[in-house]
Protein backbone atom coordinates (compact mmCIF):
# COMPACT_ATOMS: atom_id res chain seq x y z
CA UNK A 1 0.00 0.00 0.00
CA UNK A 2 1.12 3.39 -1.00
CA UNK A 3 1.86 6.17 1.98
CA UNK A 4 -1.56 7.92 0.91
CA UNK A 5 -4.07 5.04 1.15
CA UNK A 6 -2.19 4.09 4.45
CA UNK A 7 -2.41 7.35 5.89
CA UNK A 8 -6.36 7.29 4.94
CA UNK A 9 -6.59 3.40 6.51
CA UNK A 10 -5.04 4.68 9.25
CA UNK A 11 -7.35 7.71 10.07
CA UNK A 12 -4.32 10.32 10.26
CA UNK A 13 -5.53 14.28 8.61
CA UNK A 14 -3.80 13.80 4.95
CA UNK A 15 -2.00 16.66 3.16
CA UNK A 16 -1.93 16.64 -0.72
CA UNK A 17 -0.47 19.03 -3.13
CA UNK A 18 -0.81 19.46 -6.41
CA UNK A 19 1.91 20.23 -9.83
CA UNK A 20 1.12 21.25 -13.37
CA UNK A 21 3.31 19.64 -16.64
CA UNK A 22 4.65 22.55 -18.40
CA UNK A 23 3.65 23.17 -22.22
CA UNK A 24 7.03 22.00 -22.79
CA UNK A 25 9.28 19.21 -23.54
CA UNK A 26 11.34 19.48 -20.41
CA UNK A 27 10.37 18.25 -16.54
CA UNK A 28 13.01 20.64 -14.96
CA UNK A 29 10.67 23.22 -13.72
CA UNK A 30 7.94 20.90 -12.97
CA UNK A 31 9.84 18.50 -10.50
CA UNK A 32 11.53 21.96 -8.51
CA UNK A 33 7.63 22.65 -7.76
CA UNK A 34 7.46 19.05 -6.63
CA UNK A 35 11.02 19.09 -4.15
CA UNK A 36 9.46 22.21 -2.50
CA UNK A 37 6.79 19.61 -1.70
CA UNK A 38 8.97 17.17 -0.73
CA UNK A 39 8.13 16.29 3.28
CA UNK A 40 5.49 18.81 3.22
CA UNK A 41 2.32 16.54 1.98
CA UNK A 42 1.51 13.03 1.87
CA UNK A 43 1.34 12.56 -2.14
CA UNK A 44 1.31 14.70 -5.13
CA UNK A 45 -1.25 15.46 -7.78
CA UNK A 46 -0.31 15.67 -11.17
CA UNK A 47 -3.07 17.60 -13.68
CA UNK A 48 -3.83 16.14 -16.85
CA UNK A 49 -4.38 18.45 -19.26
CA UNK A 50 -6.12 20.92 -17.13
CA UNK A 51 -8.08 23.44 -18.65
CA UNK A 52 -8.02 21.55 -21.94
CA UNK A 53 -4.68 22.67 -21.79
CA UNK A 54 -2.53 20.91 -24.32
CA UNK A 55 0.96 19.67 -21.94
CA UNK A 56 3.35 17.62 -21.31
CA UNK A 57 1.20 14.28 -20.20
CA UNK A 58 0.79 13.72 -15.99
CA UNK A 59 1.85 9.97 -16.17
CA UNK A 60 6.03 11.27 -17.36
CA UNK A 61 5.59 12.88 -14.68
CA UNK A 62 4.28 10.91 -11.99
CA UNK A 63 6.54 8.01 -13.20
CA UNK A 64 9.72 10.84 -12.86
CA UNK A 65 8.24 11.58 -9.39
CA UNK A 66 8.31 7.87 -8.34
CA UNK A 67 11.82 7.82 -9.22
CA UNK A 68 12.53 10.28 -6.90
CA UNK A 69 10.77 8.98 -3.64
CA UNK A 70 7.91 11.21 -4.21
CA UNK A 71 4.65 9.76 -4.22
CA UNK A 72 2.36 10.85 -7.27
CA UNK A 73 -1.78 10.78 -7.62
CA UNK A 74 -2.00 10.09 -11.36
CA UNK A 75 -4.85 12.44 -12.66
CA UNK A 76 -6.60 10.86 -15.44
CA UNK A 77 -9.88 12.43 -17.56
CA UNK A 78 -11.79 11.24 -19.41
CA UNK A 79 -11.95 14.28 -22.11
CA UNK A 80 -8.86 12.67 -24.48
CA UNK A 81 -8.85 8.91 -24.36
CA UNK A 82 -11.43 6.32 -25.53
CA UNK A 83 -11.69 3.00 -23.07
CA UNK A 84 -8.66 1.16 -24.69
CA UNK A 85 -6.22 3.90 -24.26
CA UNK A 86 -7.32 4.50 -20.36
CA UNK A 87 -7.10 1.23 -19.43
CA UNK A 88 -3.62 0.92 -21.33
CA UNK A 89 -2.53 4.34 -19.18
CA UNK A 90 -3.77 2.66 -15.89
CA UNK A 91 -1.72 -0.47 -16.33
CA UNK A 92 1.20 1.45 -17.74
CA UNK A 93 0.59 3.55 -14.69
CA UNK A 94 0.68 0.53 -12.07
CA UNK A 95 3.95 -0.53 -14.01
CA UNK A 96 5.61 2.40 -13.80
CA UNK A 97 4.86 2.52 -10.25
CA UNK A 98 2.27 4.51 -9.47
CA UNK A 99 -1.09 3.47 -7.45
CA UNK A 100 -2.98 6.38 -6.66
CA UNK A 101 -5.38 8.00 -9.66
CA UNK A 102 -7.67 10.32 -9.24
CA UNK A 103 -10.35 9.45 -12.21
CA UNK A 104 -11.96 13.04 -13.47
CA UNK A 105 -14.31 13.80 -16.18
CA UNK A 106 -12.22 16.58 -17.89
CA UNK A 107 -12.78 20.18 -19.06
CA UNK A 108 -14.36 20.44 -22.41
CA UNK A 109 -11.64 20.97 -25.06
CA UNK A 110 -13.85 24.21 -25.85
CA UNK A 111 -12.59 25.61 -22.61
CA UNK A 112 -8.88 25.05 -23.62
CA UNK A 113 -6.17 25.98 -26.75
CA UNK A 114 -7.42 23.33 -29.25
CA UNK A 115 -10.71 23.88 -29.47
CA UNK A 116 -11.51 22.40 -32.55
CA UNK A 117 -9.69 18.86 -30.99
CA UNK A 118 -12.16 16.04 -30.82
CA UNK A 119 -13.84 15.76 -27.35
CA UNK A 120 -13.76 11.75 -26.73
CA UNK A 121 -15.88 11.41 -23.34
CA UNK A 122 -16.29 7.52 -24.60
CA UNK A 123 -15.82 7.09 -20.53
CA UNK A 124 -17.56 8.98 -17.81
CA UNK A 125 -15.51 9.45 -14.64
CA UNK A 126 -17.99 6.50 -12.77
CA UNK A 127 -17.45 4.21 -15.30
CA UNK A 128 -13.35 5.30 -15.39
CA UNK A 129 -13.69 4.09 -11.68
CA UNK A 130 -15.64 0.73 -12.68
CA UNK A 131 -12.57 0.42 -15.22
CA UNK A 132 -9.93 0.79 -12.65
CA UNK A 133 -12.00 -1.72 -10.13
CA UNK A 134 -12.90 -4.35 -12.83
CA UNK A 135 -8.20 -4.28 -13.62
CA UNK A 136 -7.59 -4.39 -10.32
CA UNK A 137 -9.84 -7.79 -10.56
CA UNK A 138 -7.78 -9.42 -13.29
CA UNK A 139 -10.01 -8.53 -15.98
CA UNK A 140 -10.55 -5.91 -18.74
CA UNK A 141 -13.52 -4.08 -19.62
CA UNK A 142 -14.58 -6.58 -22.45
CA UNK A 143 -14.19 -9.60 -19.95
CA UNK A 144 -10.41 -10.62 -20.78
CA UNK A 145 -8.29 -11.93 -18.30
CA UNK A 146 -4.64 -9.83 -17.53
CA UNK A 147 -1.54 -11.81 -17.12
CA UNK A 148 -0.88 -9.46 -14.56
CA UNK A 149 -2.97 -7.69 -12.13
CA UNK A 150 -2.68 -4.06 -11.09
CA UNK A 151 -3.34 -2.68 -7.42
CA UNK A 152 -4.73 0.74 -8.24
CA UNK A 153 -5.89 2.84 -5.28
CA UNK A 154 -9.19 5.19 -7.01
CA UNK A 155 -10.30 8.45 -6.21
CA UNK A 156 -12.46 10.76 -7.34
CA UNK A 157 -13.65 14.45 -6.85
CA UNK A 158 -16.86 15.93 -5.76
CA UNK A 159 -18.05 19.91 -5.71
CA UNK A 160 -19.04 20.50 -2.58
CA UNK A 161 -19.83 24.19 -3.43
CA UNK A 162 -22.76 23.22 -6.78
CA UNK A 163 -25.70 24.48 -7.17
CA UNK A 164 -27.70 22.15 -6.68
CA UNK A 165 -25.70 19.77 -4.69
CA UNK A 166 -28.09 16.78 -4.72
CA UNK A 167 -26.65 15.93 -8.08
CA UNK A 168 -23.42 16.09 -6.51
CA UNK A 169 -24.27 13.60 -3.95
CA UNK A 170 -26.18 11.25 -5.70
CA UNK A 171 -22.83 10.86 -8.08
CA UNK A 172 -20.45 10.64 -5.52
CA UNK A 173 -22.85 7.19 -4.30
CA UNK A 174 -22.30 5.68 -7.92
CA UNK A 175 -18.48 6.75 -7.51
CA UNK A 176 -18.24 4.82 -4.67
CA UNK A 177 -20.13 2.15 -5.41
CA UNK A 178 -17.72 1.99 -9.00
CA UNK A 179 -14.61 2.04 -6.26
CA UNK A 180 -13.77 4.96 -5.60
CA UNK A 181 -11.82 4.88 -2.04
CA UNK A 182 -11.26 8.69 -1.41
CA UNK A 183 -12.46 12.05 -2.69
CA UNK A 184 -10.55 15.44 -3.31
CA UNK A 185 -13.10 18.64 -3.45
CA UNK A 186 -13.40 21.54 -5.42
CA UNK A 187 -12.18 24.10 -3.40
CA UNK A 188 -13.42 25.51 -0.45
CA UNK A 189 -14.06 28.80 1.09
CA UNK A 190 -17.07 28.99 2.68
CA UNK A 191 -16.99 26.47 5.82
CA UNK A 192 -20.58 26.87 6.41
CA UNK A 193 -21.69 25.33 3.35
CA UNK A 194 -18.44 22.55 3.43
CA UNK A 195 -20.20 21.75 6.99
CA UNK A 196 -23.70 21.42 5.42
CA UNK A 197 -22.24 19.41 2.19
CA UNK A 198 -20.03 17.38 4.84
CA UNK A 199 -23.11 16.30 6.80
CA UNK A 200 -24.75 14.42 3.60
CA UNK A 201 -21.45 12.95 2.42
CA UNK A 202 -19.71 11.76 5.67
CA UNK A 203 -22.43 9.21 5.94
CA UNK A 204 -21.34 7.68 2.48
CA UNK A 205 -18.08 6.29 4.50
CA UNK A 206 -15.92 7.05 2.24
CA UNK A 207 -12.47 9.95 3.08
CA UNK A 208 -13.09 13.45 1.68
CA UNK A 209 -10.01 15.75 1.79
CA UNK A 210 -10.98 19.16 1.06
CA UNK A 211 -9.86 21.28 -1.79
CA UNK A 212 -7.84 24.63 -0.96
CA UNK A 213 -6.38 26.90 -3.77
CA UNK A 214 -4.38 29.60 -2.66
CA UNK A 215 -5.78 32.98 -3.26
CA UNK A 216 -3.29 35.38 -4.72
CA UNK A 217 -5.53 37.90 -4.51
CA UNK A 218 -8.70 39.66 -5.40
CA UNK A 219 -8.57 39.35 -9.24
CA UNK A 220 -7.94 36.03 -8.93
CA UNK A 221 -11.25 35.24 -6.74
CA UNK A 222 -13.08 37.83 -8.35
CA UNK A 223 -12.79 35.48 -11.77
CA UNK A 224 -13.10 32.53 -10.22
CA UNK A 225 -16.22 33.79 -8.47
CA UNK A 226 -17.13 34.22 -12.66
CA UNK A 227 -16.12 31.21 -14.04
CA UNK A 228 -15.26 28.23 -12.12
CA UNK A 229 -18.30 26.36 -11.24
CA UNK A 230 -18.58 25.43 -7.52
CA UNK A 231 -16.15 27.94 -6.14
CA UNK A 232 -17.60 31.07 -4.11
CA UNK A 233 -15.18 33.19 -2.59
CA UNK A 234 -17.29 34.89 -0.21
CA UNK A 235 -17.41 39.36 -0.64
CA UNK A 236 -16.00 39.63 3.06
CA UNK A 237 -12.66 37.43 2.23
CA UNK A 238 -12.66 39.34 -1.46
CA UNK A 239 -12.51 43.16 0.81
CA UNK A 240 -10.01 41.49 3.62
CA UNK A 241 -7.93 40.93 -0.07
CA UNK A 242 -8.72 44.97 -1.14
CA UNK A 243 -7.77 45.67 2.78
CA UNK A 244 -4.49 43.98 2.24
CA UNK A 245 -0.91 46.09 1.13
CA UNK A 246 0.16 44.90 -2.17
CA UNK A 247 3.60 43.97 -0.49
CA UNK A 248 1.63 41.74 2.15
CA UNK A 249 -0.27 39.96 -0.25
CA UNK A 250 1.51 36.30 0.21
CA UNK A 251 1.03 36.39 3.89
CA UNK A 252 -2.83 37.21 3.74
CA UNK A 253 -2.79 35.01 1.28
CA UNK A 254 -1.61 32.01 3.99
CA UNK A 255 -3.19 33.88 6.59
CA UNK A 256 -6.42 32.89 5.12
CA UNK A 257 -5.77 29.80 3.56
CA UNK A 258 -4.55 28.27 6.92
CA UNK A 259 -8.04 29.97 8.56
CA UNK A 260 -10.02 28.56 6.32
CA UNK A 261 -8.25 24.98 7.31
CA UNK A 262 -8.53 25.06 10.66
CA UNK A 263 -11.83 25.53 10.17
CA UNK A 264 -12.83 22.94 8.05
CA UNK A 265 -10.19 20.78 9.39
CA UNK A 266 -12.87 18.46 12.14
CA UNK A 267 -14.84 18.01 9.30
CA UNK A 268 -13.06 15.88 6.85
CA UNK A 269 -10.03 13.54 6.13
CA UNK A 270 -7.36 16.10 5.01
CA UNK A 271 -6.38 19.04 2.70
CA UNK A 272 -5.61 18.98 -1.12
CA UNK A 273 -3.56 22.15 -1.60
CA UNK A 274 -3.27 23.84 -4.74
CA UNK A 275 -0.71 26.47 -4.82
CA UNK A 276 -1.00 27.07 -8.86
CA UNK A 277 2.48 28.42 -8.94
CA UNK A 278 3.07 29.54 -4.99
CA UNK A 279 4.45 26.15 -3.87
CA UNK A 280 6.78 28.06 -1.73
CA UNK A 281 4.14 29.40 0.52
CA UNK A 282 2.86 25.45 0.99
CA UNK A 283 5.16 25.19 4.06
CA UNK A 284 3.83 27.41 5.85
CA UNK A 285 0.33 27.25 5.26
CA UNK A 286 0.57 24.22 6.92
CA UNK A 287 2.50 25.24 9.70
CA UNK A 288 0.04 28.20 10.27
CA UNK A 289 -2.68 25.71 9.90
CA UNK A 290 -1.39 23.09 12.64
CA UNK A 291 -1.54 20.54 10.17
CA UNK A 292 0.99 17.12 11.58
CA UNK A 293 3.80 16.92 9.04
CA UNK A 294 3.79 14.47 6.48
CA UNK B 1 -21.67 32.08 -52.87
CA UNK B 2 -17.98 31.80 -53.27
CA UNK B 3 -17.56 29.03 -51.70
CA UNK B 4 -20.47 27.56 -54.06
CA UNK B 5 -18.71 29.55 -57.32
CA UNK B 6 -15.37 27.67 -56.28
CA UNK B 7 -16.97 24.33 -56.61
CA UNK B 8 -17.89 24.91 -60.51
CA UNK B 9 -15.32 24.88 -63.73
CA UNK B 10 -15.94 27.34 -66.67
CA UNK B 11 -18.55 26.59 -68.83
CA UNK B 12 -20.50 23.66 -66.15
CA UNK B 13 -23.68 23.62 -67.18
CA UNK B 14 -25.75 23.32 -63.77
CA UNK B 15 -29.54 22.30 -62.67
CA UNK B 16 -30.21 22.99 -59.16
CA UNK B 17 -32.41 21.02 -56.70
CA UNK B 18 -33.77 21.84 -53.70
CA UNK B 19 -36.04 20.08 -50.77
CA UNK B 20 -39.82 20.66 -49.85
CA UNK B 21 -39.44 19.28 -46.40
CA UNK B 22 -36.26 20.46 -43.96
CA UNK B 23 -34.20 22.70 -46.18
CA UNK B 24 -37.61 24.71 -47.05
CA UNK B 25 -38.22 24.70 -43.46
CA UNK B 26 -34.84 25.93 -42.91
CA UNK B 27 -35.61 28.58 -45.71
CA UNK B 28 -32.07 26.84 -47.25
CA UNK B 29 -33.78 24.94 -50.00
CA UNK B 30 -37.11 25.81 -50.48
CA UNK B 31 -38.98 26.98 -53.60
CA UNK B 32 -38.04 31.03 -53.31
CA UNK B 33 -35.02 29.77 -52.30
CA UNK B 34 -34.00 27.38 -55.17
CA UNK B 35 -35.41 29.97 -57.93
CA UNK B 36 -32.97 32.72 -56.11
CA UNK B 37 -30.03 30.75 -56.05
CA UNK B 38 -30.88 29.64 -59.61
CA UNK B 39 -30.79 33.53 -60.45
CA UNK B 40 -28.02 34.63 -58.60
CA UNK B 41 -25.84 32.06 -60.30
CA UNK B 42 -26.87 33.12 -63.54
CA UNK B 43 -26.28 36.73 -62.67
CA UNK B 44 -22.76 35.27 -62.20
CA UNK B 45 -22.70 33.70 -65.57
CA UNK B 46 -23.34 30.52 -64.61
CA UNK B 47 -24.98 28.45 -67.56
CA UNK B 48 -27.97 27.57 -65.13
CA UNK B 49 -30.21 24.74 -66.96
CA UNK B 50 -33.04 24.92 -64.91
CA UNK B 51 -33.83 24.06 -61.53
CA UNK B 52 -36.62 22.31 -59.07
CA UNK B 53 -38.30 21.57 -55.42
CA UNK B 54 -39.44 18.42 -56.45
CA UNK B 55 -43.34 18.13 -55.28
CA UNK B 56 -45.66 17.30 -53.91
CA UNK B 57 -45.77 19.73 -51.27
CA UNK B 58 -43.31 18.79 -48.22
CA UNK B 59 -41.84 16.04 -49.87
CA UNK B 60 -37.86 15.45 -48.82
CA UNK B 61 -35.63 15.14 -51.47
CA UNK B 62 -34.37 12.52 -49.89
CA UNK B 63 -37.31 9.93 -50.84
CA UNK B 64 -36.04 8.55 -54.28
CA UNK B 65 -38.68 7.17 -56.22
CA UNK B 66 -40.42 10.73 -55.94
CA UNK B 67 -37.03 12.45 -56.78
CA UNK B 68 -35.94 10.17 -59.29
CA UNK B 69 -40.02 10.28 -61.50
CA UNK B 70 -40.23 14.56 -60.87
CA UNK B 71 -35.78 14.23 -62.15
CA UNK B 72 -36.53 11.63 -64.79
CA UNK B 73 -39.95 12.41 -66.21
CA UNK B 74 -40.64 16.16 -65.58
CA UNK B 75 -37.49 18.01 -66.16
CA UNK B 76 -35.61 15.04 -68.08
CA UNK B 77 -34.74 17.38 -70.82
CA UNK B 78 -32.63 20.22 -68.22
CA UNK B 79 -31.60 16.79 -66.42
CA UNK B 80 -30.35 15.33 -69.44
CA UNK B 81 -27.83 18.32 -70.87
CA UNK B 82 -26.56 19.30 -66.89
CA UNK B 83 -22.94 18.20 -66.61
CA UNK B 84 -24.01 18.47 -62.04
CA UNK B 85 -26.45 19.30 -60.00
CA UNK B 86 -26.02 22.07 -57.29
CA UNK B 87 -28.11 20.33 -54.06
CA UNK B 88 -29.61 22.75 -51.42
CA UNK B 89 -30.36 19.74 -48.82
CA UNK B 90 -28.92 17.57 -46.81
CA UNK B 91 -26.49 15.04 -47.78
CA UNK B 92 -29.38 12.47 -47.50
CA UNK B 93 -30.95 14.37 -50.27
CA UNK B 94 -27.76 14.54 -52.28
CA UNK B 95 -27.32 11.09 -52.23
CA UNK B 96 -30.79 10.89 -53.64
CA UNK B 97 -29.98 13.08 -56.45
CA UNK B 98 -26.80 11.44 -56.90
CA UNK B 99 -28.66 7.90 -57.44
CA UNK B 100 -31.70 9.44 -59.38
CA UNK B 101 -29.10 10.51 -61.79
CA UNK B 102 -27.47 7.05 -62.10
CA UNK B 103 -24.38 8.96 -60.38
CA UNK B 104 -24.85 12.45 -61.51
CA UNK B 105 -22.56 15.13 -60.21
CA UNK B 106 -23.43 16.62 -57.23
CA UNK B 107 -22.61 20.05 -55.18
CA UNK B 108 -23.71 20.69 -51.65
CA UNK B 109 -25.18 24.03 -51.89
CA UNK B 110 -25.48 23.78 -47.76
CA UNK B 111 -23.88 22.24 -44.52
CA UNK B 112 -25.76 20.23 -43.29
CA UNK B 113 -25.72 20.36 -39.20
CA UNK B 114 -28.40 17.92 -37.92
CA UNK B 115 -31.93 16.36 -37.39
CA UNK B 116 -33.67 18.01 -34.92
CA UNK B 117 -37.14 19.27 -33.86
CA UNK B 118 -39.01 22.41 -35.11
CA UNK B 119 -39.53 23.25 -31.89
CA UNK B 120 -41.29 26.89 -33.94
CA UNK B 121 -41.02 28.18 -37.18
CA UNK B 122 -38.08 29.99 -36.23
CA UNK B 123 -36.41 27.50 -34.14
CA UNK B 124 -35.09 24.09 -34.45
CA UNK B 125 -32.96 22.54 -32.35
CA UNK B 126 -31.84 18.48 -31.36
CA UNK B 127 -32.92 16.31 -29.27
CA UNK B 128 -31.70 13.06 -30.46
CA UNK B 129 -28.31 12.05 -31.25
CA UNK B 130 -29.36 8.70 -33.51
CA UNK B 131 -26.98 6.42 -31.48
CA UNK B 132 -29.53 3.45 -31.50
CA UNK B 133 -29.03 2.72 -27.72
CA UNK B 134 -31.72 4.88 -26.38
CA UNK B 135 -31.65 5.46 -22.55
CA UNK B 136 -34.31 8.28 -22.30
CA UNK B 137 -36.70 5.91 -20.17
CA UNK B 138 -34.44 6.49 -17.40
CA UNK B 139 -33.60 10.16 -17.76
CA UNK B 140 -36.82 11.50 -17.94
CA UNK B 141 -37.40 11.35 -21.84
CA UNK B 142 -34.22 13.81 -21.92
CA UNK B 143 -31.26 12.53 -23.99
CA UNK B 144 -27.83 13.40 -21.85
CA UNK B 145 -26.04 11.87 -25.54
CA UNK B 146 -27.68 15.18 -26.92
CA UNK B 147 -28.19 17.58 -24.42
CA UNK B 148 -24.94 17.03 -22.31
CA UNK B 149 -21.81 18.74 -24.06
CA UNK B 150 -19.55 15.84 -22.86
CA UNK B 151 -22.92 13.24 -23.69
CA UNK B 152 -21.56 11.85 -20.15
CA UNK B 153 -24.24 8.88 -19.06
CA UNK B 154 -23.48 9.56 -15.43
CA UNK B 155 -23.85 13.15 -15.17
CA UNK B 156 -23.68 16.15 -13.86
CA UNK B 157 -19.97 16.98 -14.02
CA UNK B 158 -18.58 19.88 -11.87
CA UNK B 159 -18.27 22.03 -14.50
CA UNK B 160 -22.46 23.43 -14.39
CA UNK B 161 -22.51 26.75 -12.43
CA UNK B 162 -26.55 28.03 -12.40
CA UNK B 163 -27.78 25.25 -14.13
CA UNK B 164 -25.86 26.51 -17.13
CA UNK B 165 -23.48 24.17 -19.22
CA UNK B 166 -19.51 25.06 -18.69
CA UNK B 167 -18.85 25.25 -22.31
CA UNK B 168 -21.53 27.88 -22.90
CA UNK B 169 -23.31 29.85 -20.33
CA UNK B 170 -26.37 30.43 -21.85
CA UNK B 171 -26.94 26.77 -22.80
CA UNK B 172 -28.75 24.74 -19.83
CA UNK B 173 -26.66 22.01 -18.30
CA UNK B 174 -28.19 18.47 -20.02
CA UNK B 175 -27.83 17.07 -16.49
CA UNK B 176 -29.73 19.55 -14.73
CA UNK B 177 -32.58 19.23 -17.22
CA UNK B 178 -32.24 15.75 -16.30
CA UNK B 179 -32.47 15.99 -12.63
CA UNK B 180 -35.17 18.88 -12.87
CA UNK B 181 -37.27 16.50 -14.81
CA UNK B 182 -36.65 13.35 -12.68
CA UNK B 183 -37.39 14.96 -9.32
CA UNK B 184 -41.08 16.66 -11.27
CA UNK B 185 -41.87 13.06 -11.99
CA UNK B 186 -40.91 11.64 -8.52
CA UNK B 187 -38.33 8.82 -10.37
CA UNK B 188 -35.18 11.01 -8.94
CA UNK B 189 -33.99 6.99 -7.67
CA UNK B 190 -33.42 6.19 -11.29
CA UNK B 191 -30.37 8.82 -11.49
CA UNK B 192 -28.92 6.70 -8.93
CA UNK B 193 -28.74 3.57 -11.19
CA UNK B 194 -25.23 3.16 -13.04
CA UNK B 195 -25.19 3.47 -16.46
CA UNK B 196 -22.70 1.08 -19.10
CA UNK B 197 -20.59 2.67 -21.30
CA UNK B 198 -21.75 3.51 -24.67
CA UNK B 199 -22.07 1.10 -27.72
CA UNK B 200 -20.06 2.76 -30.21
CA UNK B 201 -19.92 0.33 -32.79
CA UNK B 202 -23.72 0.96 -33.06
CA UNK B 203 -22.85 4.43 -33.85
CA UNK B 204 -20.30 3.77 -36.54
CA UNK B 205 -21.92 5.56 -39.84
CA UNK B 206 -22.78 4.62 -42.07
CA UNK B 207 -25.60 2.14 -41.21
CA UNK B 208 -28.81 1.33 -42.58
CA UNK B 209 -32.02 -0.49 -42.25
CA UNK B 210 -33.57 -3.26 -44.21
CA UNK B 211 -37.27 -3.16 -43.75
CA UNK B 212 -39.01 -6.94 -44.21
CA UNK B 213 -42.47 -8.50 -44.30
CA UNK B 214 -42.86 -8.78 -40.34
CA UNK B 215 -39.12 -7.51 -39.32
CA UNK B 216 -36.79 -4.88 -39.65
CA UNK B 217 -32.79 -5.39 -39.85
CA UNK B 218 -30.52 -2.65 -38.39
CA UNK B 219 -26.83 -3.30 -39.67
CA UNK B 220 -23.79 -1.49 -38.09
CA UNK B 221 -20.46 -2.13 -37.29
CA UNK B 222 -21.89 -3.39 -34.36
CA UNK B 223 -23.55 -6.62 -36.14
CA UNK B 224 -26.84 -7.13 -36.96
CA UNK B 225 -30.01 -6.43 -35.18
CA UNK B 226 -33.19 -7.79 -35.76
CA UNK B 227 -36.30 -6.79 -34.66
CA UNK B 228 -40.09 -8.32 -35.19
CA UNK B 229 -43.11 -7.15 -35.23
CA UNK B 230 -44.85 -9.76 -34.56
CA UNK B 231 -44.21 -10.78 -31.11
Amino acid sequence: MGRLADALKSGAFVVTGEIGPPKGADLQGCLRDAETLRGQVTAINVTDLQSAIMRIGSLAVCARLVERGLEPVFQLACRDRNRLALQSDLLSAWALGIENVLCITGDHPVLGDHIEAKPVYDLDSVQLLKAVSTLNDGLDMAGHDLETRPGLFAGAVVTPGAEPVEPQLIKMKKKIEAGACFFQTQAVYEPDRFERFMDQAQALGVPVIAGMVILKGVGMARFMNANVAGITVPDSMISEMQDTRREDRKKKAVEISARIIRQIKPLCQGIHIMPLGWEDLVPEIIQEAGLASG
Amino acid sequence: MDEIMGYLRPGEKVFVVGCDNCAAKCHSGGIPETEQMAKRLESRDVNVVGWCVPQPKGISLCKLSNTQTVLGEEYAEQVKQADSFLVLACGQGMHTVMDATDGGMVHPGCDTIFGGETVTDDFITEYCSLCGECIVEYTGGLCPVTLCAKSLLNGPCGGAKDGKCEVDRTRDCGWQLIYDRLKALGRLSQMADYVEPKNNSRSSRPRSLKIGAGEATFRSLGGELKVSSES
